[in-house]
């Protein structure tokens, strides 16, 4: 029998920026800068001189690493062709707080824009600034600071991350166990252990799990005078502007702990059940055991398992709920509303995100535990989650995870269930999204007026180009 | 009598000059609806969904301009001519003024029987699919209110209910229900079962039996020589000659080089999906000339007859009701769903899963700008993209969209089903286990 030939395209790291690739776990400290350009040519000089600095997936920085994102808004600024800024998907060029785009996403009520630390008028830039320590960070600052200073280009936000105690994020549970292998990546595809994904889910200008390239931004190529960009796959008289870049979102989410925890010791007899409660809310134990394979206690040797489904398990949801946050953003093989475990499977993994981010704010208990978080009195601190993904499809797996599985109250059957953990909970004439369904015998519990665990304080719609596009948009004149 | 979900399609031509006169009617009429659902509800007690719009002109085949229309598509329950006299009787005056806009209305006066004969003459036959089978408008708000009822009557089961068998805890629901006088009707048994089934599957039964007849009478010619065993043992072979005559066809046609749809403007793009703000279902019209050559229109409206024929056996999940027809001779493919939540992620359902994705293929792949295939189901490059696109070009804005209710999803509706048939239905504990998680 002759094996399947094997995708052997190979990655060009040296044109990725290293974010994509990496998470720069190693530099413990980070801040994400927001910026907006005063002067259309000093912007396009200061990103001449940026360029060589922006860490390259190709290196492992040890020390510092730097990173740029532009909205359409920053683009449009340095005066981009109309053609090539036409060439961005329609979503990107509307921005997060469009209207409907508002409407997608469930920004709305306490959600919406109008309520937001930022984002509601659009940056033009971000600098994703990672350092090994603090001190490193700092210096790494001060250098940025020096370059956009001199280039008149205006702060907007500084926001400083933090990394939490055992990969934790701030209710207490191990967060981003669950992440998609590109297979590109792999020495032996064939060998993997778990699924892989094609690297064009995730970076432009390779196929996707269609076999097609994901459509990208582009450039004329009479346009291209200095040649900075490849050729387009799929059109000789088109330059690829999205090559080796994606589109990021990012989405400043706080998270009220306090809050979390109260609700959750209201709606139980002692701490271990609120903590039950909580686990099946998240569908995972606080130590990262998934509900599926360990319902009754948390199984420390489980928590990084990731190789398991619900569709034999757990069909019904009796040990991890369907509404429950880990159903809804990835529901491996069990969509209720398919008939067959494969279509389930193929249905979900069109709709996976790279996620790199990371928590903001103090911790609520140094050492996150629970028990200790739900007997602490609220210290009125601002916490959260600075959540960035990266997809080459921001309706297709972005949005419409966000709308059709975190938001959407119907989601798998339910009655009037958001995302118990990131959904958007109200009660208005039309809509009802504020209970939470745990089936069980003999007739399923139904959580009512769940308050908003996690409120959006910011956000935009950010292109993270590849070296050459970055070179292009400096070059372009 | 049954409650099987049928589709009713009403058209006529329409001078385009006409047609933003019919679209603002259209609009106005559309407002009405936010302020009148009630009156709109408890008077088209039959009726389901109801869209209502203008098509303009489309050029098919490169040359031939297919005329602008007025369409209404209307799913309903119950007999055809009392969703006719239902549709006559309360939106009377409004069917007058927009479909008098059309050189196809007669010039004289129309009473209601007048009009209800015109809407027929008018009719033309579609393939419909619908999520939720043998479900009243009635029974709709019944089943909703009979499971709330139970689930708040399972509370008070909760302490104690753990500890309970499942026959117990059934047997303690059904007393429950039948002690309701309110709910007295879910005691007894759902009507039509039978013959909803009959009536939906005898025209596959036909055909299947007459294939099968073909086939022994093929086998049986062997041995006995009588003529009406000749006839029938022909009746099989011509109609796999025929279909392979047809796919070779196809297969030629499918050599003609692909040609894309224009991409739709941002802007339309936004005009339509302004309109898609329900909270739970949404509406979606595609309408596409065919690609040019005959044998598309041809294999469609098989296709589209046998789609018809297994329609019992359809499953399209989130879809409340779809369905397809041909107009213009066959010329134009006409193809409207109600589902659930928004068409972009509707859309996502076609092409996300391979087997999906072959079966909308049968009968996407022979419209304008949607994407080439290989043998009718093979996908060609960038079949996903292609297909969105094609969606997307050739979506419509509809004007006017009434749904009967804007609350339960296409699960919501099969669950409250399935927890009504239950009641009083024999089953062991494992299957009382299954049915208590319906509530």
């Amino acid at each position: 029998m002759v094996a399947n030939p094997i995708d052997m395209t190979v990655l060009e790291k040296d044109d990725i920026q290293g974010l994509l690739l990496r998470g720069h776990g190693q530099l413990s400290s980070a801040s994400y800068l927001l910026y907006a350009f005063t002067n259309p040519a000093k912007a396009r000089h200061f990103l001449q001189v940026l360029v060589p600095k922006v860490t390259t997936a190709a290196e492992k920085p040890e020390d510092t690493a730097i990173q740029i994102a532009l909205t359409y808004d920053g683009m449009a600024y340095l005066n981009l062709p109309d053609p090539v800024m036409q060439s961005f998907c329609r979503e990107f060029k509307e921005g997060m707080t469009a209207a409907h785009r508002q409407f997608i996403l469930g920004d709305t009520g306490e959600n919406a824009p109008k309520n937001w630390n930022w984002g509601e008028k659009s940056p033009h830039f971000m600098l994703m600034v990672f350092g090994k320590s603090p001190e490193a960070l700092q210096l790494a600052l001060a250098e940025v600071n020096a370059l956009t200073s001199s280039h008149g280009i205006t702060a907007l936000h500084v926001l400083p991350t933090g990394m939490l105690h055992n990969r934790k994020e701030h209710f207490g549970f191990r967060d981003d166990i669950s992440r998609p292998v590109i297979r590109e990546l792999l020495k032996n595809p064939e060998n993997a252990q778990e699924e892989t994904f094609p690297a064009g889910e995730f970076i432009m200008g390779y196929k996707n799990l269609y076999e097609e390239y994901a459509s990208c931004p582009t450039v004329p190529a009479a346009m291209d005078k200095k040649g900075d960009l490849p050729p387009h796959p799929d059109d000789s008289n088109l330059k690829d502007l999205g090559k080796n870049g994606t589109y990021l979102v990012f989405r400043q989410m706080e998270q009220k702990v306090h809050a979390f925890w109260q609700y959750m010791k209201a709606q139980s007899k002692d701490n271990q059940s609120a903590i039950a409660l909580a686990s099946k809310m998240v569908g995972r134990w606080p130590d990262g055991s998934p509900l599926t394979l360990c319902p009754a206690r948390p199984t420390p040797s489980l928590s990084e398992a990731n190789d398991f489904g619900f569709w034999q398990d757990d069909k019904a949801g009796l040990k991890c709920p369907i509404g429950s946050h880990i159903r809804r953003t990835n529901p491996r093989d069990h969509l209720v509303t398919e008939t067959s475990q494969k279509d389930s499977t193929e249905m979900a993994a069109k709709h996976r995100m790279i996620r790199k981010g990371r928590p903001y704010g103090p911790p609520f208990v140094p050492d996150l535990n629970p028990e200790k978080m739900i007997t602490r009195k609220e210290d009125n601190q601002e916490r959260g989650l600075h959540f960035i993904c990266m997809v080459t499809d921001i309706r297709r797996q972005f949005e419409f995870v966000q709308n059709n599985w975190v938001n959407f109250h119907k989601f798998g059957g339910l009655e009037h269930d958001a995302d118990p953990i990131i959904g958007n909970h109200y009660h208005n004439e039309s809509r009802k999204t504020d209970e939470f369904s745990l089936p069980q015998y003999p007739v399923r519990r139904k959580l009512d007026q769940l308050p908003n665990f996690t409120l959006i304080k910011g956000g935009a719609y950010f292109f993270f180009p590849g070296i050459k596009a970055l070179q292009y948009m400096a070059d372009h004149d | 009598m049954s409650t099987i979900h049928k589709g009713l399609t009403v058209t006529v031509t329409l001078d385009e000059e006409k047609i933003s006169y019919v679209n603002g009617l259209l609009m106005e009429y559309r407002k009405d609806l936010k302020i009148y659902q009630e009156k709109f509800s408890t008077s088209l007690r039959g009726t389901f969904f109801l869209s209502w719009l203008t098509l303009p002109a489309q050029v098919y085949a490169e040359k031939e301009k297919l005329p602008a229309r007025i369409l209404l598509m209307s799913s309903y329950v119950g007999s055809q001519s009392s969703h006719l006299r239902e549709l006559a009787s309360f939106l009377g005056p409004q069917l007058k003024q927009v479909f008098g806009q059309s050189r196809e209305y007669p010039e004289k006066e129309l009473d209601e029987s007048g009009l209800v004969d015109f809407l027929k003459a008018k009719s033309i036959p579609n393939t419909f699919y619908s999520g939720f089978k043998f479900i009243s408008t009635e029974d709709v708000n019944r089943e909703k209110s009979l499971k709330a009822e139970v689930w708040q009557y399972g509370q008070g089961l909760d302490g104690a209910g753990k500890r309970t068998s499942p026959r117990e805890i059934k047997e303690k629901i059904e007393t429950f229900v039948r002690n309701q006088p309110q709910l007295a009707w879910a005691a007894k048994k759902i009507p039509y079962g039978l013959s909803n089934k009959i009536q939906m599957l005898w025209p596959l039964a036909l055909f299947g039996l007459i294939m099968l007849a073909s086939l022994i009478s093929l086998i049986l010619c062997l041995f006995l020589d009588l003529l009406i065993l000749k006839i029938l043992a022909f009746i099989f072979p011509i109609f796999i000659l025929v279909m392979g005559f047809l796919f070779l066809l196809l297969r030629l046609n499918e050599n003609i080089p692909h040609s894309p749809s224009p991409e739709l403007s941002d802007e339309k793009v936004r005009e339509i999906v302004a309109l898609e703000t329900n909270p739970v279902i949404n509406e979606m019209t595609v309408i596409a000339p065919l690609k040019k050559g005959w044998i598309r229109r041809i294999f469609l409206a098989i296709t589209l007859k046998l789609v018809g024929l297994v329609a019992y056996f359809a499953y399209i999940p989130t879809v409340h009701t779809a369905r397809w027809l041909q107009m213009d001779r066959g010329k134009r493919l006409v193809f409207i769903a109600n589902f659930d939540n928004l068409s972009e992620a509707y859309a996502h359902d076609f092409v996300d899963s391979e087997r999906r994705a072959m079966n909308m293929a049968v009968i996407f792949s022979h419209a304008f700008g949607f994407p080439a295939t290989r043998w009718l189901i093979h996908k060609q490059y960038n079949h996903r993209s292609n297909y969105m696109k094609g969606v997307r070009a050739h979506q419509k804005v509809t004007q006017f969209w009434y749904a009967f209710q804007h609350e339960l999803s296409v699960e919501n509706l099969k669950r409250n089903r399935t927890f009504r048939e239950g009641l009083n239905k024999k089953m062991n504990d494992a299957e009382i286990r299954e049915w208590l998680l319906t509530l």
